[in-house]
């Protein structure tokens, strides 16, 4: 309760906290210690239970077992509402807003202290004078769908100060910021910790959690790998607490060697959907019968880059070569036929259609042409025929007449996903987390069906923020920051602390 | 976590059985809720029950009766089940239905006695089916190229429809009035070649026509190209776009099929039983009669025949009850109550509900990562 | 100078318009909630039926309005549970209950040995002021010619307008109906509003109703209405959602009903406009309005609220 280096009461306190879900531990033995008036970063990659901790601290969720302390007190947040009301608040990646009301009504919303009649003048007094003490101006008035990202997380942050928290929980705040705009956020962090308050800012960027923490504490697969004060730590001791173990790499057959490029990408940029550059002019190749692995924390434009090169979306600039086609603003059946598959992230999203039948998702691309359909009329005997067999032949279980595929367990959607793509024997095959979520069995299985492609000849752009599963499957590696590649190795050269420190932003000083 | 005393929860497939029953429940249902307010106001329900069922089919006659009202409800049903499967919210059958009279009654007038009934009867046709993709269209664009929501313009096209239908022959000397008719405005009789012959009692071919066309239906969505597309982009419109679909295209192609159907309704209604643009005898609710027949029928174009019959019953018996001294209106509260048992019954259909375990489950069924870190 | 037909089109404007205010500023309430009611029809007419049934056996207008009230928040609690707890289609939901609502109220008028048709309403709604201010030129019969009900009508459009901007209450509720997962995590239950709006606005459906039996067509007949409640959503749309411009909204409709008569009363060239084409105006603006209103930067200022129609599942995070 009381911390020794500081002998004063801590702002808050974790005790060996868990939490599973579905039986998969999301947070393991978790000792956290959080002082007043300090910053404190969570740093870890995707999965490593970052955002399940601070949920759990922001009274999302209740730990299965562990301690949690706040101000010495014993807390016992059953909803966000309690933890509120003691002080602890979140901002979360996909913000609260009510985009059709002001930042004023926003403010308001739910509010404890605001009275029945809303005083509008006064709500805006208090929004001004909140924006000037934290330099997070807002206009009051305006309607939350007219700001900015930027404006708008500086809302999320007023709702919290407006709330009197002592604890903010901020969740990759930069992801949407600009630099400049994270210059200022952290200015703002830095204010809030000066008045006492304490500030838990989750990233997988050293440089700004060197610049803006106090102290960081490390999360890997769900356990707390270190604390330390942030002036202690060196980038490569944190790269590699986040990262892990050393990384063993696989033996393989090497195969034959990759002849010319089926994909050549030059310069490409493709928006966000919020209309920000998330591709930021990427160059790469991508030879027959050789798998390139694209490695990097989530949000990087690593979705961006896929929907651009399969044509989903339409890059600003750049060009896209497919197997000496230009596709680059190809319509996405276009570039069905000229030879691309897309293993999407988003199974029963999009790479699925959930109501529909397996043999009927197994058609799903190849429909259009004999045997599935002539002359307008569909062939149910060969959906049928086609159906059982690659059901059999992928070993994909639980089909049965009918069934909607969504009743699939994860390993066999995946199955059928995959081998829909690879029945296509494209020219390129894009995948993105094809293991993610599975067992043993089917994680085996479908990097079984990326390297037998590879065997075929067809070129194959991983992208993945699965170390091992890149390390087990590509040849090469790029790494992705913030829409560009900065750094290009093959996988002999892979090692946990390099791709741990360019994931996390840190240039080397001679790129291959 | 909150403890409650029961989950509700997604089911996974429901049995054969389930999709069966709920229908059959709901309409058991309805019939329980009309019998409640029958006994309020003194009536025996039972009596009242079996005077409806004698009415609907206890002579030749009413069985004919029956089905001619039957052939309509095929195909408003028909054509809101695949809108709504579709996630189209086309709830303007009824507008759509009498614009297809609209079309087919002035097809056949300007066609006149000239032409022979092997040419005219089809053209008839036809039309009415121009007519209810017509007037689809008008809500239909603006849903698919501005994103404007289908349910409130549909509707009011309904209103704006049956007012248009009023002026032709109430407000105005139209083509489609009668100028024979002096005293009170009426529509003018179509020719006889234009007219579909009828062939037991006054059932006409029409009926046949109409389950042919529920049919075409079906297979056009279950077995063609299009409807496999139809089909995708209804289920998950992402899917579609990733699969290299068009989905404004197919949005708005079941959007005026739907409409076409309507429009047949209303022609085959015009060119059977009512021979001309009558505007009493076509303003009768059969375009939202058609919504409640695709409910019951669960969306499927061949389970709504037989429910059109049940409906086209359940409608004709409704005149029989003044007879005993109890108000028509008793069809349409049943009407009303099926419908509401249908859409809540659908809860069960898609949701069950059982007793929380104590222990953490183990990964569901669909196995995916859980865990939202 | 109180007999022009500017006037007498006017004052009975406001009459006609005076049920459509009632029900239009209940479903502006329900969808601010993001619950789309297609009841309103059937809501309206069962609202008709018991407010006259009530005050025909106690002769007593309060009691009918009581009735015709509790009539419509009835019959809009089943839509509150089809679309609030079974979360299933709200516009089939509301559809029903409008085919339902109808049956129900003619099968009521109808029905029994003694039925309700065709008899006149022991007592009507009648103006407060007779004589006095009620003569004063053009002001008088408008503003003080009326009977109770018409100011009710405008006291309930600025209660409603005051209480949803201008409270805590009301913010709440067009939190709901704008995102109801946002609504949620400032801790407010959005199930709860929901029930809530949509029984307003069946309440407010039903005494609509009421005004027809009770003052506007006195005697018991099948179609007390005409299409009241379909003109009531057309005019959320045209208002905006916003409860002062529904009052404008409802008169300049009550206007479009009265004004055939009008016409008549003027002869040549008027009286040739036909009554049909009239009859289609509110429901031709209202698509021109969905359309306009809907599309573009515009929409945001003036458009529905984002979550109408869609049902919230509570898990989804």
């Amino acid at each position: 309760m009381v911390d020794a280096a500081k002998n004063e009461t801590l702002a808050v306190e974790l005790r060996n906290i868990d939490k599973a879900f579905y039986g998969v531990k999301a947070n393991s033995e978790v000792d956290f210690q959080l002082r007043r008036g300090e910053v404190h970063a969570l740093l870890g990659e995707n999965g490593a239970g970052k955002s399940t901790l601070c949920s759990i601290l922001a009274g999302l969720y209740r730990p299965d077992s562990g301690e949690m302390f706040f101000e010495g007190e014993p807390a016992n947040f059953k909803t966000p509402k309690d933890a509120l009301a003691a002080g602890v608040g979140m901002v979360y990646q996909h913000f609260r807003l009510v985009a059709n009301l002001t930042v004023a009504e926003n403010l308001a919303l739910g509010h404890p202290d605001v009275g029945i009649r809303l005083d509008q003048s006064e709500l805006h007094k208090d929004a001004v004078q909140l924006g000037e003490t934290y330099g997070l101006g807002v206009d009051p008035s305006a309607r939350i769908w007219q700001l900015s990202v930027g404006e708008q997380q500086r809302v999320e942050i007023l709702k919290l100060l407006y709330r009197n928290a002592k604890v903010l929980i901020l969740d990759e705040p930069t992801a949407v910021l600009t630099p400049q705009e994270a210059q200022a956020l952290f200015k703002t962090m830095r204010q809030m910790a000066e008045e006492g308050r304490s500030v838990i800012f989750v990233s997988h960027k050293l440089h700004e959690v060197k610049q803006v923490s106090d102290r960081v504490t490390v999360l890997r697969g769900g356990k707390t790998v270190g604390g330390v004060d942030t002036a202690d730590a060196e980038p490569r001791d944190l790269a590699r607490m986040m990262v892990g173990r050393d990384l063993e790499l696989p033996t393989r057959d090497v195969g034959a060697p990759p002849g010319e490029a089926v994909l050549s990408v030059t310069d490409l940029r493709v928006q966000s959907d919020r209309g920000l550059e998330a591709v930021a002019g990427m160059t790469f190749d991508v030879r027959a019968g050789e798998v390139v692995g694209i490695s990097g924390v989530s949000g990087n434009g690593q979705r961006e880059l896929a929907y651009g090169l399969v044509g989903l979306r339409n890059p600003t600039s750049g060009t896209v070569i497919l197997g000496g086609n230009d596709v680059t603003s190809a319509s996405v059946l276009q570039h069905i036929k000229q030879g691309i598959a897309y293993v999407p992230q988003s199974r029963l999203g999009m790479g699925l259609a959930p109501g529909l039948t397996t043999e009927e998702n197994l058609a799903l691309k190849a429909f259009r042409d004999p045997p599935y359909s002539k002359s307008g009329r569909l062939v149910q005997s060969a959906f049928r025929d086609e159906g059982a067999r690659e059901v059999e032949q992928y070993d994909i279980r639980g089909v049965r007449p009918g069934l909607p595929i969504r009743l699939l367990s994860g390993g066999n959607l995946q199955k059928a996903l995959v081998a829909r793509e690879v029945e296509l024997k494209p020219i390129v095959l894009i995948a993105r987390s094809p293991t993610r979520g599975l067992d043993v069995g089917a994680t085996e299985a479908v990097r079984n069906l990326i390297l037998a492609e590879r065997e075929r000849g067809a070129g194959v752009l991983l992208i993945s923020e699965d170390l091992d599963e890149l390390l087990a499957l590509s040849d090469r590696l790029l790494v992705i920051y913030e829409g560009e590649i900065v750094g290009r190795m093959p996988v002999e050269d892979a090692t946990a602390e390099r791709l741990g420190l360019l994931m996390a932003g840190q240039r080397e000083e001679a790129s291959a | 976590m909150s403890t409650r005393r029961f989950i509700i929860e997604p089911r996974g497939l429901a049995s054969p059985w389930l999709k069966l029953l709920v229908p059959i429940g709901s309409v058991l249902a309805a019939l329980v809720v009309g019998a409640i307010f029958l006994a309020l106001t003194g009536e025996n329900p039972f009596s009242v029950y079996s005077h409806m069922v004698d009415a609907a089919f206890g002579t030749s006659r009413s069985i004919a009766e029956t089905l001619l009202t039957a052939t309509p409800l095929i195909l408003t049903g028909v054509a809101a089940a695949i809108a709504f499967k579709m996630l189209v919210w086309n709830i303007g059958g009824e507008g759509q239905f009498i614009f297809g009279a609209i079309f087919a009654a002035g097809i056949a007038i300007w066609l006149g006695d000239g032409a022979p009934a092997y040419i005219a009867l089809p053209l008839v046709v036809i039309a009415g089916g121009v007519g209810g993709a017509f007037w689809a269209s008008i809500a239909a664009v603006p849903r698919v190229y501005l994103g404007t929501n289908e349910i409130i313009t549909t509707l009011m096209l309904n209103f704006i429809a049956l007012n248009f239908m009023n002026y032709l022959i109430f407000g105005s000397n139209s083509p489609w009035r009668d100028p024979e008719v002096a005293t009170f405005p009426e529509g003018r009789p179509i020719p006889d070649a234009t007219r579909l012959p009828e062939f037991f009692e006054r059932l006409d071919y029409g009926i046949f026509i109409a389950i042919a066309l529920a049919i075409l239906a079906w297979y056009l969505l279950g077995k063609t190209r299009w409807g496999f597309q139809v089909r995708i982009v209804g289920d998950s419109a992402d899917t579609a776009r990733y699969a290299g679909i068009g989905v404004p295209s197919k949005i708005l192609g079941v959007f005026l099929l739907s409409g076409a159907y309507a429009g047949f309704a209303g022609g085959l209604f015009v060119a059977g039983p009512v021979g001309a643009l009558d505007p009493r005898s076509l303003a009768l609710g059969l375009g939202f009669t058609g919504i409640i027949v695709a409910a019951l029928a669960r969306l499927n174009p061949l389970a709504i025949i037989p429910v059109a019959v049940l409906m086209g019953a359940l409608i004709n018996a409704g005149p029989s009850l003044q007879s005993i001294g109890v108000p028509t209106a008793t069809v349409t509260m049943l009407q009303g109550a099926i419908l509401i048992f249908a859409v809540a019954g659908e809860f069960l259909i898609q949701n069950r509900i059982r007793r929380p375990e104590k222990a953490p489950k183990a990964a569901p069924s669909s196995g995916e990562e859980a865990s939202p870190a | 100078m109180n007999d022009t037909w500017v006037v007498e089109l006017a004052f009975a404007a406001m009459i006609l318009g005076t049920p459509l205010i009632f029900a239009t500023i209940g479903e502006i309430m329900t969808e601010r909630s993001g619950i789309l009611n297609l009841g309103v029809q059937g809501m309206m007419l069962v609202g008709a039926v018991s407010a006259f049934w009530a005050t025909y056996n106690t002769e007593n207008l309060l009691l009918g309005l009581i009735a015709g009230l509790l009539a419509g928040a009835a019959l809009s609690v089943i839509h509150a549970f089809t679309s609030v707890t079974l979360r299933v289609n709200q516009i089939v939901s509301g559809l029903a209950l409008t085919i339902f609502g109808t049956g129900l109220a003619s099968f009521l008028g109808q029905a029994g040995s003694d039925p309700l048709v065709g008899n006149p309403s022991p007592v009507v709604f009648e103006p407060i002021f007779t004589g006095g201010i009620a003569d004063w030129p053009i002001v008088g019969p408008l503003l003080f010619g009326h009977d109770l009900m018409v100011y009710v009508a405008w006291a309930v459009a600025g209660l409603a307008s005051y209480y949803l901007f201008r409270t805590k209450m009301g913010l709440a509720l067009r939190a709901v109906g704008e995102d109801p997962a946002s609504a949620e995590s400032a801790g407010i239950n959005v199930s709860a509003v929901r029930y809530a709006y949509v029984m307003v606005g069946g309440a407010l459906a039903g005494v609509g109703g009421a005004y027809y039996s009770l003052k506007i067509v006195p005697t018991w007949q099948d179609d007390p209405i005409g299409e009241a409640g379909w003109i009531a959503i057309a005019l959320v749309i045209l208002a905006s959602w916003r409860p002062w411009r529904a009052v404008f909204a409802a008169y300049l409709f009550g206007a479009a009903e009265r004004v055939q008569f009008t016409l008549q009363t003027l002869g040549e060239p008027w009286s040739n406009i036909p009554s049909t084409i009239l009859a289609m105006t509110p429901f031709v603006l209202a698509i021109i309005a969905m359309i306009v209103l809907t599309s573009g930067k515009r929409a945001r200022f003036l458009g529905a609220p984002a979550a109408l129609g869609i049902p919230y599942f509570r898990e989804q995070r």
